[in-house]
Parts: structure tokens; sequence; C-alpha cells
């Protein structure tokens, strides 16, 4: 429990010690442990699982251990190593909706106990509040005495029903959770409301974009056309019914401009109809599903890059949008009015009627040719956000956190019920008391002690990193 | 840039990403939530006028009670099918005149049904009662008259609750069918296969055309819609007295309950209402988009 | 490394001379094939070696020398050493016995030491043995090395055919073959299938066999066999083990088949059975007819407390009644020529015990014709009603099938049709479980003759497709179906290499049945039981023995 949590930390910590180092360079210096988890991760494709991979890409590079947890994708189960010896566990768990697993409270803790002990773990890190997955591991990891950290990738409204039971979830699994990431200031604000959380235990650290990824290309422009492009999912909440109802308004009023759309859903067919119906199938472009390699191909395209998102906590689009030279239209909605300085985006209300006014202003700038070049706005977007900044703040959230004391069982049980309401509080704080006595079981069942500990892929004693000196070493010798 | 790093420096926090500021990454300014709004559009009700608009959804119940009503009479053999029916036909002519009236006086928009068109769905829906008559009347002769009961009681239910208050013309087609249904099990039990033609005729009237009648009522006289809820409401309570006085209470709790206490109820506990709106809302389309793809 | 040396057993005690085998590409070890005896004039061994490589395929070289401990001169060292200067090589091994032991010792020139390892072999078994899973019988050095093993030793059979009679220019030692794994006879009728096949493939071309009946269980029959025939007479002797195993399989399941036929004819004909069968059939039919009637009038009462429609009830129970008074009309009408048709039909076991079964499917099939009759009925009006509840029912919500879309949209349907859809929504509702129970019981007893067809059909397709020469092959001769192999050890002396014994693992009877099966429709996919029930419930009509593409329905 969380005696182990803390011994590993002093034995991390006396191996530095002899090291010779001071107190406080050692508290930068320390390595964590660290277990992302969530529901949602390669090989599906989306915004929190390229974020997951990424953050524990960087996070390894500064010498930290990362190993991530989650459900079992088909075939893909069992344990995957990934680029720099990121170890990827894919649990047998029952999915249930949407990827997110069936969660029982309980029959998640025998894996995910074997996972943290077998790894090592000292900050658990869980991802979106979508993630059955998560919300497991937050409250097993709190039994075991780790440390936690959430990042929430979602804004959620307080009125229908969906969003009030799952907000109580989220108020119960974060009633003892050390730290809260939030990816915008507007998300914190939901967050903090949710789950009635103290807001200084949340900190906002933006996603990111690999700007080299997405570098301008003028020569792949249209020069006598004006081309808008739009990159989503095409569902309710990107705001599809919107672009339905601008694409013929502009189209009729600009005859040189063009559409060209990528992403897939089941609002394909709205842009399908209004295509018919006006015969703009030479002008508007229906691309499919992009990879995500082929994203920046299309990009540069265009002139006008168009989001016409209803919600979005941190639009990443529009930040690739930018920094391959576009000019970009938003809606303000959610986070996307703090994500750009305003000369670089053009924000409108989310009605037809704003967004055409806004394109028209961007289109006819365009075509006087007073908007900055490609280059330039690719060079302004670049450093804004990277996944090195994200690393060295989200490690300082690790720094900060496994230094705070892990509630043992009866505070927890106090905080349960008083932050949590009497009802669920109760509740959950029965719950709370059967998961430890259920670890209790287990860990009479196979102690700690006789758990085979899992070999390092990565971290400071990572064999990856070893192996991968070595190499080193002998290239250089070879040089 | 860490949590918890720096004092307060003096340049002004903003609430922006693309910035590095001088804060730490949980820092909270006096400005947090500023942007949070509660309660925004709720909409403040009168006792008086949310009992006019619950007056119809009395009004729909003593519908259901005047068929009943009419049902029990014709099962014990009071009321000889043929009466019913020529009071139906009367009831139907009077009604049929006052529709047209009342449309003639403004005419809406949309293109008006022909004579010929009405008289036709007349025709049809005469003859198919009429033709059905005798194999309605065997349906349900070797279920219980129990298990039809609790089906049509059932079913009035399901009418009740489906029933589009709002907009009652034309009545929504599952209300409509599940209380046809009802009417054709209720209607099977009775002695002859004219008394089962009589009792659907009289259901086609009530459910059917009754609503539309109302609803045009509602539109052009609404002083008068009040008096013919309050009518129909009185008739049903009287009608089922007549039978049965168990049943008459029970209609009276049930309509002073949906037209008086239900609506102060609803104004009592819109004052607890406690919304929270603010930037993270999901936006709404207000506009209607549909005409750019019909 | 260790260097793998593949020895033939038969060889151990061979005088002394050269190694003649094979390196195995893209592994380290060796398969030696044969020892050439002294003398030898070098030329020659030269020479035929690249007889026998052109020959078999197999790069064939000699690997080194074996010498007995028979008399211990000083000088063999040196000889030994200086045949490698005329048989050039990359490596040379040296093997040989010594006294008083039983491992041999090896020593490699010019090569760093490494272990070796020596894997005895049984050499007239691999030869013969096929390994599985089959796969192409060219040398392919991306193989594993046990495949190569195998595939070396069976295509250097030309090595041992050139010393045939004894009386080649060298001598060798290796298993000696006395002729192949036969005798003359086979050899002989070999020469004689020829002309025989010639015929019959001209028998079955002039034969209109294009009329396929698919209907009939018996066509069908006759259909499989002409193409079994067909393969089995193409005047093209058999290209691979699994071509050859294909067509032994065929001719053995034939004449087991009417082997089975002529004892079932010999026990028709005499005694008089026949005539018994025909006396018992009509009887049957008359017993069957009666208590489908009885159960048509229990169905028309109130069957266990049901309470069904009565008019309708009594529609259909009249209606059903009739057509089995026309039934047993039918059936008496038929009755004198009941024992001539069997009587003919009886020789059809002549061709083949699965003829006679098919033709019984067949006339099961026939003689239970009411009952498919009484359930395509129930199953007709049972769909239509489901069809007409599902639409009615979305009727019923305000819904309709969009069909453009595939999926229920919503729609205002106007008040007469909301009328009409209402009234006959009540009417098939309170019909719906008189006609379900006429499904449900005429169902039960259409599953009862699929069932018994089933069963026949099994029996026949067991015949065609049971591939009974492999089944043999195995339990006689278990090595020539292998596996795998296993390994013993031989002997583990202190100074000598070890020594394994390689033997092979035979393939199990379940893997020979699922390799070597003749294919024949159940091999095909089918209907899961699900979809069964699923077209049961819905009141599709089912087929459930017949494969897709025959079902024309």
């Amino acid at each position: 429990m969380g005696q182990r949590g803390r011994a590993v930390l002093q034995s991390n910590a006396s191996q530095q010690e002899s090291s010779g180092t001071s107190q406080d360079a050692l508290k930068h210096n320390r390595k964590h442990n660290i277990c992302m988890v969530s529901d949602f991760f390669y090989p599906n494709m989306g915004g929190v699982e390229s974020h997951i991979y990424l953050l524990s890409q960087c996070l390894i590079e500064k010498g930290h251990k990362v190993v991530i947890v989650t459900h079992s994708y088909g075939k893909r189960k069992g344990v995957r190593y990934l680029t720099n010896g990121l170890k990827v566990y894919y649990l047998p768990l029952q999915v249930m909706y949407n990827q997110s697993t069936v969660t029982t409270c309980f029959h998640s803790l025998p894996l995910l106990r074997c996972v943290l002990v077998r790894e090592r773990i000292t900050v658990v890190h869980a991802h979106s509040s979508f993630s059955a997955l998560a919300h497991d591991s937050l409250f097993h990891a709190k039994t075991m005495g780790l440390n936690t950290v959430f990042t929430d990738h979602s804004l959620f409204g307080f009125a229908d029903i969906s969003s009030v039971l799952t907000n109580k979830l989220l108020t119960i699994t974060l009633c003892d959770t050390n730290h809260i990431v939030c990816v915008s200031y507007t998300s914190k604000e939901n967050t903090v409301l949710r789950a009635a959380l103290n807001p200084e235990i949340v900190s906002v650290i933006p996603n990111a974009v690999e700007s080299t990824d997405f570098t301008p290309d003028p020569s792949q422009r249209r020069d006598d056309r004006i081309t808008i492009v739009v990159i989503s999912r095409l569902v309710y909440r990107k705001g599809i019914d919107l672009l339905g109802g601008i694409i013929p308004e502009l189209c009729l009023k600009h005859p040189d401009l063009n559409f060209l759309i990528g992403g897939e859903g089941p609002k394909r067919l709205v842009l399908e109809e209004v295509r018919e119906k006006y015969q703009l199938h030479d002008r508007v472009r229906l691309l499919g599903a992009l990879e995500h390699k082929d994203v920046r191909n299309v990009l540069v395209q265009g002139h006008i890059f168009l989001n016409t998102s209803l919600t979005e906590a941190f639009c990443m689009a529009i930040v690739e949008g930018a920094s391959c030279g576009l000019q970009v239209v938003s809606t303000c909605v959610g986070g996307i009015p703090e994500v750009l300085p305003e000369d670089l985006i053009t924000l409108c209300e989310p009605n037809v009627r704003s967004l055409c006014a806004g394109l028209e202003k961007v289109i006819a700038r365009q075509r006087s040719g007073a908007v900055p070049t490609p280059a330039s706005i690719h060079a302004r977007v670049k450093n804004l956000y990277t996944w090195r900044n994200v690393a060295e703040r989200t490690e300082k959230v690790y720094d900060r956190v496994v230094g705070e004391e892990v509630l043992p069982l009866h505070m927890r049980i106090q905080r349960l019920r008083s932050h949590c309401g009497p009802v669920a509080g109760s509740i959950f704080a029965f719950v709370a008391v059967l998961d430890f006595l259920f670890l209790l079981l287990l860990q009479w069942l196979v102690p700690d002690q006789i758990m085979d500990l899992a070999v390092d892929a990565s971290g400071p004693f990572g064999m990856w990193n070893q192996e991968s000196g070595i190499k080193k070493r002998t290239s250089s010798q070879k040089s | 840039m860490g949590p918890d790093s720096a004092p307060d420096p003096p340049v002004p926090w903003r609430k922006v990403l693309w910035e590095r500021q001088p804060f730490p990454d949980n820092y909270v300014d006096g400005r947090f939530l500023e942007e949070l709004r509660r309660n925004e559009g709720l909409r403040q009700y009168h006792y008086w006028a949310v009992v006019k608009e619950a007056g119809s959804v009395g009004q729909q119940l003593s519908c259901v009670a005047i068929f009943i009503t009419v049902w029990l009479y014709m099962e014990q053999g009071l009321l000889s099918p043929e009466v019913l029916l020529l009071t139906s036909l009367v009831c139907a002519m009077l009604g049929y005149g006052l529709h047209q009236v009342l449309a003639s006086t403004v005419d809406s928009g949309d293109e008006p049904r022909t004579r010929l068109a009405d008289l036709q769905s007349a025709a049809i829906f005469l003859s198919f009662t009429y033709g059905f008559s005798p194999v309605l009347k065997t349906l349900t002769e070797s279920v219980s008259t129990d298990t039809v009961y609790a089906m049509s009681a059932v079913m009035l239910l399901a009418h009740l609750i489906f029933f589009p208050y709002t907009q009652p013309s034309p009545p929504g087609s599952l209300s409509l069918n599940a209380a046809l249904f009802a009417s054709v099990c209720l209607a099977s039990r009775l002695p002859g296969a004219l008394h089962t033609f009589a009792m659907l005729s009289c259901a086609l009237l009530v459910f059917a055309l009754w609503p539309c009648l109302l609803q045009r009522l509602r539109e052009k006289a609404p002083s008068q819609f009040t008096g013919v809820c309050v009518g129909m409401c009185i008739g049903g309570i009287g009608g089922l007295g007549s039978q049965s006085l168990v049943g008459a209470v029970l209609l009276a709790l049930a309509l002073g309950n949906v037209t008086f206490f239900c609506p102060l109820l609803l104004i009592t506990l819109q004052r607890q209402k406690d919304n929270i709106q603010g930037p993270w809302d999901e936006a709404e389309i207000h506009e209607d988009l549909s005409h750019f793809i019909q | 490394m260790v260097l793998k040396i593949f020895y033939p057993q038969c060889c151990n005690l061979a005088n002394s001379g050269l190694l003649i085998g094979s390196w195995i590409q893209g592994h380290n070890s060796a398969v030696v094939l044969a020892v050439v005896h002294y003398p030898f004039i070098p030329g020659q061994v030269k020479r035929y070696i690249q007889q026998v490589s052109t020959a078999s395929g197999v790069k064939l070289s000699v690997l080194g020398s074996w010498s007995l401990p028979s008399e211990a001169e000083k000088g063999v060292e040196n000889f030994l050493r200086d045949l490698r200067t005329i048989f050039p090589q990359d490596r040379w091994l040296q093997i040989s016995r010594k006294m008083g032991q039983t491992g041999f010792n090896c020593s490699i020139l010019d090569r760093s030491q490494g272990t070796i390892l020596f894997v005895h072999y049984d050499q007239r078994n691999v030869m013969l043995s096929q390994l599985h899973p089959i796969q192409t019988e060219e040398l392919d050095p991306s193989d594993s090395e046990l495949r190569q093993v195998f595939q070396i030793v069976s295509l250097s059979q030309p090595l041992f055919l050139l010393d045939r009679y004894d009386d080649g220019p060298l001598k060798s030692t290796h298993w000696q073959s006395g002729g192949q794994e036969a005798s003359i006879i086979v050899e002989l009728l070999k020469m004689a299938s020829v002309p025989l096949c010639l015929t019959i493939s001209c028998l079955l071309h002039l034969l209109p066999l294009n009329f396929l009946c698919s209907k009939l269980s018996t066509c069908v029959q006759l259909s499989y066999r002409s193409d079994h025939l067909r393969a089995l007479s193409s005047p093209k002797t058999a290209v691979g083990h699994s071509e050859f195993m294909r067509k032994a399989n065929v001719l053995v399941s034939i004449l087991v088949d009417m082997a089975l036929g002529f004892l079932l004819m010999y026990w028709l004909y005499s005694d008089n059975h026949i005539s018994m069968l025909a006396n018992a059939l009509v009887p049957a039919a008359d017993h069957v007819a009666k208590e489908l009637e009885e159960l048509l009038q229990w169905l028309m009462g109130a069957p266990a407390g049901l309470k069904m429609n009565r008019a309708l009830d009594e529609v259909l129970g009249r209606f059903f009644l009739y057509h089995i008074h026309l039934w047993i009309s039918y059936i008496h009408l038929m009755s004198p020529f009941v024992e001539t048709i069997l009587w003919y039909g009886g020789l059809s076991a002549g061709l083949g015990l699965s003829f006679a079964l098919a033709l019984l499917s067949d006339m099961v099939a026939l003689l239970t014709f009411h009952i498919y009759c009484f359930y395509v009925y129930g199953a007709r009006l049972y769909c239509l009603k489901i069809y007409g509840l599902s639409s009615l029912w979305r009727l019923f919500r305000g819904k309709k099938w969009n069909v453009l879309r595939q999926r229920v949209d919503s729609c205002s349907y106007d008040l007469d049709q909301l009328f009409i859809g209402t009234l006959l929504f009540t009417i098939l509702l309170f019909l719906f479980p008189t006609t379900a129970l006429y499904y449900l019981v005429f169902t039960l007893l259409r599953l009862l003759v699929v069932v018994l067809q089933g069963i026949l059909h099994l029996t026949v397709d067991l015949i065609n497709s049971l591939p009974l020469f492999a089944v043999a092959l195995r339990l006689t001769r278990f090595y020539r179906l292998a596996e795998g192999v296993k390994f013993s050890v031989l002997c583990d002396e202190p100074d000598t290499p070890l020594h394994l014994l390689m033997e092979i693992n035979p393939l199990s009877c379940a893997s020979v049945i699922k390799t070597y099966r003749t294919p024949t429709y159940s091999c095909y996919p089918k209907d899961s039981w699900t979809n069964l029930v699923k077209k049961l419930f819905v009141g599709e009509l089912i087929y459930p023995w017949k494969h897709k593409t025959i079902k024309t329905d």
C-alpha cells in the first residue's frame, strides 16, 4: 500500500543522495514511475490518444519511466512496446460503449494492482472523464496508497441527466485526487464546477501541436481560387449543420470559392445533400476520413481554415491550421478564444450569419493581399505549444504530487462523505471499504513481496536506454 | 510556470493560453468564473395562465371519461346503437359546420382540404368500420374480459400520456392509435355488430375529430376555449356520476389535481431552480437549417 | 555454433569410404545420404555425383570421409586428409569410429572447432514419409531445417536407384532398396489401369450428366460420383503427394461403398424382404395421416387450454383436413405399385450404399410431402402476419421504414391511414396466436423429417468424404504421414559428441481425416444455429441440409 510507494521513493532518494546532490536539486532531478491510464489509446485514433502518446514520449526523454494501461483492442492484448521502450498494457476488459469499459468498481483491481506493483509506479495519471478505466484506476490507486493526477480533455454541460450522473461520478473519483490538469482556462472553470474542486489543485496545461509536422507550403495552393479547408469529424458537436448552411451562402456569392472537407461521420449526409442540391460537386470536395499523416497535405492546399465546433475544450485543429499558414476562422465557443492571439484568428458567433460575415471579411483581406505570409504565421505559431513545454509543466505537477500524503482509509471515508453528499458519499465510502478489503484479500493471496518486478524499459534504469546507449557508444567508437 | 512557484508579479493576468504568463499553472485569478451565469432565460409563470393551459389536459381526461360513459351505457343496453349513431351524425355535422366557419374567418397559409377529400375520408371511415365490424365483434371472443379491460385501460392511459397537448391537430400517431386500439377492444365486448360500428364511430369522433375542432377553436376564439374546457369537464364528471359515483369523485379529484394543484407545484418549484451556464456550454443552433437541404 | 550431422542408421557399420550428402542451405548442418566404399576412382565418383545431382535437383557433394576401426593403419590418417585435395570442399568432415566406443568422433578440418551433434535417422522411413502440413515439393532455403532434411532425403531417390543391380563401378552403403515399397503386382496394375481409365473417361464424356437436378439427393449423389470418377480416370498420373492421396481415397471409398451396396442388395433380395417392406410402408403412411388428422382435430379445439380465434381456427383446420384427405387417397392410389418401385429402387444399391441411402432420402421426402406442404402454408401465413404486424407496429408508433436509407424514419400519417392501419393492426394482433400455433406445430413436424433426412445425408456424406486410404495408410504404415519428429538420446559418452535418434511422429488420426477428406457440400459454410433460429422465428422457409448455391428458392 502507501508504505510501498513511499519505500520506492526513499530508495530512489537514497540513491541520489549517495551521488552527493543537495536536497533542492534532488527535488528537481527526481525521476518518477508514471502510469498513464485511459480507455483511449492506439489503435483508436483521436486527441486523447495522441496526447497520451506524445506526452509519454517527452517524459521518457526526460528520464522518467512511463507505462500506459488501456483495455484490449480486438486481438491486441497483453504487453506491447512502442518507440523508446514505452510499454503499453492492453488489459482484457470488456468494452461497453464507445470504447469505454464496463465498470463494477472492483473487477479491474487485481489487474491494475498487478501492473502498479510490478512496475513500481509512484504516480497514476488518468486521462479523459469519458473513460471508465481512468475512474477505476484513480479509485484503486487511492486504495493502494498512490498519488494520482487526472487530465480532463472535454467540456460538459450541467443541464441534462447524463451530465448530472457523469458529474457526480467525477466528483467522487476526483475528491481525493491530488492534482487535476485541464487543457484550457474554460476547461478548468468547467471541471472545478463539475467536480466541486478547490481551484488551487487544478493546473492549466494546454495541449501541444507537433509544429514540425505542420509546415506551410504555399506552392500547393491554387492562386486563381480561394480554398476553405475544414478538417473535423462530421458530427453534430462539430457544427456540421452550420457548415451545411455556410457552403451554399458563400458559394453563390463567390464563384471562385472552393471547399475542401476532410473527415467522416454521420453528418456527411447533410453535406452531400447540400452539394447535390446546389450542384457544387466541382467546388465542394469531401475527402472522407484522413490519416494523421495526410492532414498536413490537405491543409496546405487551402487559404482559410474553418472550424465550426459547437463546443471545444482546446481546439488543436485551429493551431494546426495556423501552423500551416492558413487564416483561421472559428466559432467562439469553449476554450477557443484562449488558443490563438486575436490577429491570427477571426472569431464568430455559432450561427450561419456571423460565420459567413467572418469568412467574407477574411476572403476580402485575402483578395486584397492584406494577410501575413504563411511563413510568418508559422513562425509565430510554431513555438506556442510544444510537447516539451507540456512535459516540463506536467513534470512539475508530478513533483508536487509525490510530496503529498495519501489519506489513510478513515480520512478518505470522511472526505468522501463530507465532499460528495450524504447519499452518494456514503455509498462510495462503503465501496471504498470493500475495495480496501478486496485489496487485503489480494495481498494475502499474492503478497507484494513475491510479485515479480517488471523489467524497466524506460526510466533511469531502462533497458532500452542502456541498449541504445551501448549502440551510441559503439557507433561513436567506429567513427 | 509550475504550480506554486512565483509570487504575484505586477502584470495583470489574462485568460489566454498562447502567452507565457508569469503565473503558476494553478494560479487562480480574481476573475475566475466571472463568466458564470445562473438561470439565464428563466421563464416566470403566472398561476392562472398555467391553469388555463392545464385546462386542455383536463379536457382530454374528460373526453376519455365521456367515451367510457357512453360505452357503459351501450353495454348495459341503456343506449341503443341507432340513437348513438344518429347523435354522432348530428354532432359530426355540427362540428364540421363549426370547423368550416372557423376556417373561413381567417384563412391560414396551408392549402385547405377540399370538401371532396373530406367526403372521401368519411366514406373510407364508415365503409371500413362497417365492413370490419363483424370481424371485430368476434375478435376478442376467446380472450377473457379482464384481459380486455386491462388492455383498454393501459391503452387509454398511453393515449393520455402521449397526447400532443401543445399541438393536438393532427393528433399524434401513437396516442390516436392507442385510443383506437382501446376502443376496438371495448367495442368487441358489445352484444352486436351494429353496436361495434356505432362505438367505433363514436371513438373516431371523440379521439380523432374533436381535438382538430378544439385546436381550431383555441386558435380562433381563445375565450370560448376556456368555456368549452370547463363544459367538457363538467360533462365528464356528470356523465360518469350517472353511472358510478366513485368514478365521478375520482375524476373530479384528478381534474382538480391536474388543473389547480400541478400548476401551483410548478410555480413553487420554479423558485428552487438553479441552472449554471457558461462558455463551456455546447452552443445551440437556433436557426432552421433544413431549408438548405430541402 | 553447433554443427548438426544427420546420419543414416544403416551406415553405422559401413566400410570406410567417402561420405556423400548435402549441406543444408541457411543452416549449419549436413545430411549424410550414403557412404561410397574404397576402392573407387575419384573421376567416377565425381561423375556419379554430377548425374545424381541433375536427376534429383539436390546439390550433392562429398562431405568427408568415414573410417571404421577395423585395421588401425598409421597411413590412413594422412590418406584421409589427402582425399580432401581430390574433392575440394569448404568443410571436410572426418568421422571415425574407435574400438570400444559406441559413439563416433568427428573432426572438421580447417574450421574453428564447434560442438558437433549427430542425429541418426532411419533413411527408409524418412524417404517415404510426407511431412505435414504439406507444402511445395521444391527445395526452398527459407523452409525450416527439418523440412529441408525430409525433402533432401526424399528427393535423393535416384542415388539409390543407380546401383540397384549391384553392378555399378561404385559400391556404397545406404538403405538398400529391394524395389519400391510394393510388388510386381502393383506395377502390373499400374500398367493395366491406363487403358481402363481412358475407357471410363470416354464413357463419362459421352454420358449427358450435366442435367443436374438439385432437388433430388439421388441426382446430387450421381453428380458427385461422376465427378469423382472423372477425377479418378484422368489418364495423367497424379503429380504430387496430395493429388495422389486424393485419387487413392476416392478409389477406396468407391470400392467400399460398392461392397456395402452389394451386401445390402444381398439382404434385400433374399428372403423376400422387399415385399415385407412394401406391405409395411402403406399402413405406416396411413397411420401417419391418421395421427395428423387427430392432431388437427386437437388444434381445432382449445389446444393446451390456449384461447384461439374460433373462426380462423376452424377455417385453417378444415383446410388442412381436406389436404390430408387428398393425401390418403393418393397413397391408396399408389399402393399397388409400391412393391415394384421398391424392387427397382433396390437395384440402385448396386451402384453403392450411398445411392441406396440417397434414394431412401428422396423417398422419405416424397412420402412426407403433405407435411412439407403444411409447413409451407403455415410458414407463408405466419411470415405474412409477422411482416404485416411489424410494419403496422411502426405505423402505430407513427414511424415508417425508409427503404432508401435502410432505417426507420418518423412520418406524419393522415387520419384515415392511421385509422385503417390501427384497425388492421388490432385484427392481426388478435389473430396472430392462432396462426403462430399452427406454424409452430407444423414446423416441429417438419423439423422431425428434416432431422431424419439430415441423418441420411450425413451418412452419405461420410461415405463420400471419409479418406479411407489415408486412414489405412496411417494405421499400417505410420511413418508415411509424419507430423514432426521426436528425438531421444542414443548415447552420451564423455569423449564423443552427443548422438540423438530421430524418430518420426505420426500424424494424429483426427488430422489425417481433416487433411485428406474429400471436399463435399458439407464442407461449405452453412447457416449458423442462431441464423436458423432467427429464420424459424421470422417464418422463412428453411432447407438446412442444402448448401447455399444449390438452394434456388
